[in-house]
C-alpha cells in the first residue's frame, strides 16, 4: 500500500510538473528554479535548456526545443518509455518489452552527455551553436 | 524459457534474461548439473526479481534537473549490465545498490535546490516589499 501511494504521489508530481512546463515558460516566468551548475559555475551543463526545451515540446515547436537543448530532444522518447515501462511494472508486474544494453552502450551514452556539457561551453563557432538557444538567434 | 517481464525467448540455461536482465534462475530451479555463479557466491534471489540498472532515472536526474551526481549512476548502471553480461548476478546487484544510492542523492540534492530556491525567492519578495515602503 505503501508503495501505491508513493507512486500515486510521483504520478502526481509529474503531471503537476507536465502542466507548469506547458502553462509557464522557464526562460521568462521565475517560479522554475535556475540550474545550479549554470548559477554557481557560468558553464552551461549537459541539461542546461531541457526544462525550456519541454516547454517549447508541449507547445509543439520542436526547432526551438532542439535549439534550446538537442540533448532533450533526443533522450525524452527514449525516458518517457522507460518511465511508463518502470510505472506498468510497479503496477502490474510487468513493463514493456525491453533491450538489453550492453555496458559499452551506456559507457558511451555517458560520454556522450558529458562531452556535450563540455563542447557546448566551448566559445568556438560551430559548437557554441549547442549553448541553449544559440541557434534561434541565426 | 520465456523471460516473465518482457517475454524475450532465452537458452534454458540462462541465468538472467538477455532482453532485460530479469533473473530467470530464481522462476525455475537451476538443474543440478549446471554450477551457477548466484550458487557460487551464495546469494539467493528472491523469485522473480529484476536486476535494476535505473538508467532512466540516472539519466533523469543528470539531463532534466542539471545534477552532476547523476554521471556517477549513469556509470553504476553500466557496471550492472556489464555484470549481467558477465553472469555476475550478485555483483550487478552491488552495482544497482550503488545505482540507486546515486540516483536518490541527486534527488535530495535536486529537491534540496529547489527548497534553496524557493527560500531565496521569499526572501527576495519580502525584501522588495520592504524596499518599496
Amino acid at each position: 500500500m505503501a508503495k501505491n501511494r508513493l507512486l500515486a504521489a510521483m504520478l502526481a508530481v509529474c503531471a503537476a510538473g507536465v502542466v507548469m512546463l506547458r502553462v509557464f515558460d522557464p526562460a521568462t516566468s521565475g517560479i522554475f528554479p535556475p540550474c545550479p551548475v549554470h548559477y554557481l559555475t557560468g558553464w552551461y551543463c549537459p541539461g542546461c535548456g531541457s526544462l525550456r526545451a519541454i516547454h517549447q515540446l508541449l507547445h509543439g515547436d520542436l526547432r526551438a526545443a532542439w535549439a534550446l537543448n538537442p540533448l532533450t530532444v533526443v533522450l525524452l522518447p527514449f525516458l518517457t518509455y522507460g518511465l511508463a515501462s518502470f510505472v506498468l511494472f510497479e503496477i502490474r508486474g510487468q513493463g514493456l518489452p525491453q533491450p538489453f544494453l550492453r555496458a559499452g552502450w551506456i559507457r558511451a551514452l555517458c560520454g556522450a552527455i558529458i562531452l556535450f556539457g563540455i563542447v557546448r561551453n566551448l566559445p568556438l563557432h560551430p559548437f557554441e551553436l549547442l549553448a541553449p538557444g544559440a541557434m534561434l538567434r541565426f | 524459457m520465456f523471460c516473465s517481464q518482457c517475454g524475450a525467448n532465452n537458452p534454458d540455461t540462462a541465468l538472467v534474461c538477455a532482453q532485460c536482465g530479469r533473473n530467470l534462475q530464481a522462476v525455475t530451479p537451476a538443474s543440478p548439473l549446471q554450477p551457477t555463479p548466484l550458487q557460487a557466491t551464495g546469494v539467493v534471489l528472491p523469485a522473480g526479481t529484476t536486476v535494476q540498472n535505473y538508467l532512466v532515472f540516472a539519466i533523469l536526474t543528470t539531463v532534466f534537473c542539471c545534477l552532476p551526481t547523476g554521471i556517477p549512476a549513469i556509470i553504476y548502471a553500466a557496471q550492472v549490465n556489464g555484470k549481467l553480461q558477465a553472469g555476475d548476478v550478485a555483483g550487478a546487484q552491488i552495482a544497482s545498490k550503488n545505482a540507486k544510492m546515486w540516483c536518490l542523492i541527486s534527488l535530495g540534492l535536486g529537491i534540496g535546490c529547489m527548497a534553496l530556491y524557493a527560500i531565496l525567492i521569499m526572501v527576495g519578495v519580502l525584501s522588495g516589499i520592504h524596499q518599496n515602503r
